[in-house]
């Protein structure tokens, strides 16, 4: 069997903090670097979006088995609107094509799953309206803010109305088993309070699906792509399109998941490490091989037809089962024959929150120190507040300093002494991240006359 | 092969030490003896602390007389500094060797390598402006290489109005050297660009630190600081080098918002009277307070009692003392004019002129409880990593590089 494969791209943005000083607090400052963020949005636009988003609307236009899935933050929408109609002139491109699937994320790339059940609701609703407004599509499956997932969320995704969602393929939940298959979370209900009763203020006439699947990113190849593709010291340099496929098929299972930031395509990865051309190939490839590229939701529509079958033949499926039991009572099925039981999906049971992030694969990247625990708790603190003013600005602004990048420029897990430049933040270092967003909220607070 | 043995020309060393230099040089010959090597240390004067098979070598009594006045010399002194210290010597005595320079430095640099004639080095090393002359006789007479190590130039000392002869014997000092050791990247740079020195020619050995920590500060921060107010800590020569009307700067912005925070300049020097006036033109009377020259007991105090220690330096080669601070448990805001600033990562960071956002990191230090925590907690281990063994082995790779090149 030939798995899919299914690409799926990040695509995000955020408003990053200006070197507010103290005695800034209560002049009504601007909290925000508009020069910087401009600057950093067209240089990615420049060196990534454009030339990938055309590439992309070649490739989609040329090979009919080709489909991609973008997830678009709504900060990110928000910049497109102030620094680049050209770039979100371009992904209406891809949609219009109508093999692009645009999946529903929380609109400010936030933390609101961990932190405050209303306020994830509320953003996740706000971006699926801002999606349906621009694409004409509403979205399907739910990817949260760096793939944070756990049991709660999936079923909260659920109640929202979505079929599927995203996760990464976690060895400590996976325990061995492959990623390349859609799981489902395990079955329990959400205190209808505390979850559906507030789901539905933000979706209401919202009908829950009986389950939701999730698809796990496979992270070997995913990063042999995002993060490998222009190792010089690894094994696999220089990666070649064929090659790739190769190591493709030979995951086998019923979908490759292929998650990355879209970022990867120019800026991780710079156009002259040939990540350009290894993109172009790989579609060209894969109808050789009869690979199919489908989006999330196509590759659940498959796996349905596989697992379901006609509504018919259910008493068939369950005879079979039986039998089967009889039979293994007898007979030890050697564990290279497939019982038809096993494409029921396996569970994922995600307890403790993962995420893409580090090699940990937890929530540390965003609450792993003390600043950080400190700055969420004070600004989740403010929630009730901020949302008592009515203040719509105070509101949007309150929700933009949740951008998750907020806090992940505030890690300290890597900022070894000496070795100071790898870091990836705009700021000189984590305790700089810290002074500009306690100085923003300490100014939050005082407009809140609190 | 046989041990490698090193014949080294310092200039102080504890317990007679000004600065830096001595507890440097002390550092590196531990160091370099925990490493297997084997040190002979030539110094002006007899009194240096003794240890392990450490030969050291001083000027015999009939030289003795040339090495005080040698040690007028100090490597602090700005040129108007030495001239005002020169002055108030004896008029007999000045004319013997008090005002010239050159002959002062030509008697010590004879001497120490009349007195290395029997030792069999396999390599130079010395320190500073006041030695390479000597180390350049010494390699020359033994014909083995020279090994230049800059703790400091003039430039730093000066603000970069150098006293033209003490520059261009560092210069000739970093010719006539087979190679370089330079204390930071910062160094480095100086040289390559304000001495006209191949970058190539310069390797950078970061200072370690041998500061014991036996203390828990953070038990010593929660007992004090629940009695008293917010204190803020320079300690630092009150020369300009160390950026002390910058504290005062900064002293002032944080004193506008917060009239409550306390500051203390620990450390003495000839700015100290226009230092006072400046911090009385700024309203700082009720304030600050000068605590002059503090021993190294009370240094650890005051550490340990700050909320956050400023290194405001101008041009800091290193800055061994934002380690001290550290070690106390101390958060720390220093000048990115500073080599220290290359190996803590855990710390505020800020150009010696920007004294707004010096005063905008030490409000927020005091505000946010959390950063001081996270800061303390982390920056110590800075500690553990850069010790003078470590940076010794450095040193000894550096050596057989040279000696196998």
């Amino acid at each position: 069997m030939t798995p899919n494969i299914c690409f799926y791209f990040q695509v995000h943005q955020p408003y990053r903090l200006r070197d507010l000083r103290i005695t800034d607090i209560g002049h009504g400052s601007e909290y925000f670097d508009w020069q910087k963020n401009h600057d950093v949005f067209r240089k990615v636009a420049e060196k990534c979006y454009l030339p990938a988003n055309a590439l992309m609307l070649e490739l989609l236009k040329k090979y009919p088995e080709f489909h991609v899935s973008y997830s678009l933050s709504g900060v990110f929408l928000e910049q497109c609107n102030e620094y680049g109609h050209d770039v979100l002139d371009s992904f209406k491109k891809l949609a219009a094509t109508g093999k692009v699937e645009f999946l529903a994320e929380t609109y400010y790339h936030s933390l609101s799953a961990i932190h405050s059940i209303p306020e994830f609701c509320e953003q996740v609703a706000m971006h699926v309206r801002k999606i349906e407004d621009l694409f004409g599509q509403k979205p399907q499956i739910f990817r949260n803010t760096e793939l944070i997932f756990n049991n709660e969320i999936a079923h909260t995704a659920r109640m929202m109305g979505f079929r599927g969602t995203l996760a990464e393929g976690a060895d400590h939940i996976l325990q061995g088993r492959s990623p390349n298959e859609p799981y489902a979370p395990p079955e329990f209900y959400l205190p209808e309070d505390k979850y559906w009763n507030v789901i539905r203020q933000s979706f209401p006439g919202v009908y829950p699906p009986k389950k939701i699947l999730v698809l796990l990113k496979n992270y070997k190849l995913s990063d042999d792509v995002a993060f490998r593709f222009s190792d010089r010291s690894w094994i696999g340099f220089p990666l070649r399109a064929e090659t790739f496929t190769d190591w493709v098929i030979g995951s086998g299972g019923h979908n490759i998941n292929l998650f990355m930031d879209y970022e990867t395509f120019g800026e991780h990865q710079w156009k002259d490490t040939g990540i350009f051309e290894f993109l172009r190939k790989l579609p060209e490839l894969w109808q050789e091989r009869g690979i199919r590229a489908l989006t999330p939701s196509q590759v659940l529509d498959d796996w349905e037809k596989k697992t379901q079958g006609p509504a018919e033949q259910e008493h068939l499926k369950k005879e079979a089962a039986s039998i089967l039991a009889a039979l293994s009572a007898l007979w030890k099925r050697p564990e290279t024959v497939q019982s038809p039981l096993e494409l029921q999906e396996k569970t994922f049971d995600a307890h403790l929150s993962i995420s893409w992030a580090d090699t940990e694969r937890d929530l540390s990247a965003w609450n792993g120190n003390q600043i950080q625990s400190a700055a969420l708790r004070a600004l989740y603190e403010l929630e009730k507040y901020v949302k008592a003013s009515g203040n719509e600005q105070l509101i949007r602004t309150w929700r933009l300093l949740q951008s998750s990048d907020h806090f992940y420029y505030m890690c300290t897990k890597y900022w070894n002494d000496g070795d100071v430049h790898k870091y990836f933040s705009p700021y000189e270092s984590p305790y700089e991240a810290y002074r500009r967003f306690s100085h923003a909220l300490c100014d939050l607070r005082s407009r809140l006359h609190l | 092969m046989s041990r490698l043995h090193t014949l080294m020309f310092g200039w102080e060393y504890p317990p007679i030490h000004l600065g830096g230099l001595g507890v440097a040089c002390q550092g590196l010959v531990r160091g370099l003896m925990k490493n297997g090597v084997k040190v002979t240390l030539v110094l002006p004067h007899p009194d240096a602390d003794r240890e392990g098979d450490l030969d050291i070598l001083f000027p015999t009594e009939e030289m003795i007389e040339h090495m005080h006045i040698a040690s007028m010399l100090s490597p602090y002194d700005s040129a108007q500094q030495y001239y005002q210290r020169v002055k108030n010597i004896p008029r007999e005595r000045q004319q013997i060797y008090g005002e010239d320079l050159g002959q002062a430095i030509a008697n010590y640099s004879a001497a120490s390598v009349e007195m290395t004639k029997d030792v069999r080095p396999d390599i130079v090393h010395c320190h500073d402006w006041m030695t390479y002359e000597a180390g350049v006789r010494a390699a020359r007479y033994h014909r083995k290489p020279l090994v230049a190590h800059i703790h400091a130039t003039e430039l730093d000392r000066t603000h970069f109005s150098p006293n033209q002869w003490i520059y261009d014997r560092e210069r000739w000092g970093f010719e006539q050297a087979d190679r370089i050791i330079a204390v930071s990247n910062y160094t480095k740079q100086i040289l390559v660009s304000h001495y006209g020195i191949p970058a190539e020619k310069i390797t950078v050995v970061h200072n370690g630190n041998n500061i014991t920590r036996d203390i828990d500060p953070e038990a010593i921060h929660s007992e004090y600081r629940k009695n008293h107010p917010p204190m803020v800590l320079f300690l630092g020569r009150l020369t300009l080098q160390k950026g002390p009307h910058q504290f005062l700067e900064m002293a002032s912005a944080v004193h506008g918002i917060r009239p409550d925070v306390e500051f203390v300049v620990a450390g003495d020097g000839g700015m100290l009277g226009e230092l006072i006036n400046h911090s009385l033109q700024l309203g700082l009377q009720n304030n600050i307070m000068f605590a002059g020259k503090v021993s190294n007991d009370e240094a650890q105090k005051l550490f340990a009692q700050a909320d956050c220690f400023v290194m405001p330096s101008l041009s800091e080669p290193f800055g061994l003392v934002a380690l001290e601070a550290i070690a106390q448990g101390t958060p720390v805001i220093i000048s990115k004019q500073s080599g220290v600033s290359e190996v803590i990562g855990h710390a505020f960071k800020v150009d010696f002129w920007d004294t707004a956002k010096m005063a905008d990191c030490v409000l927020t230090l005091l505000r946010e409880d959390p950063l001081a925590w996270q800061l303390r907690s982390e920056a110590s281990r800075v500690l553990d990593r850069l010790t003078w063994e470590h940076q010794a082995m450095a040193v000894r790779s550096l050596y057989q590089q040279i000696l196998h090149s």
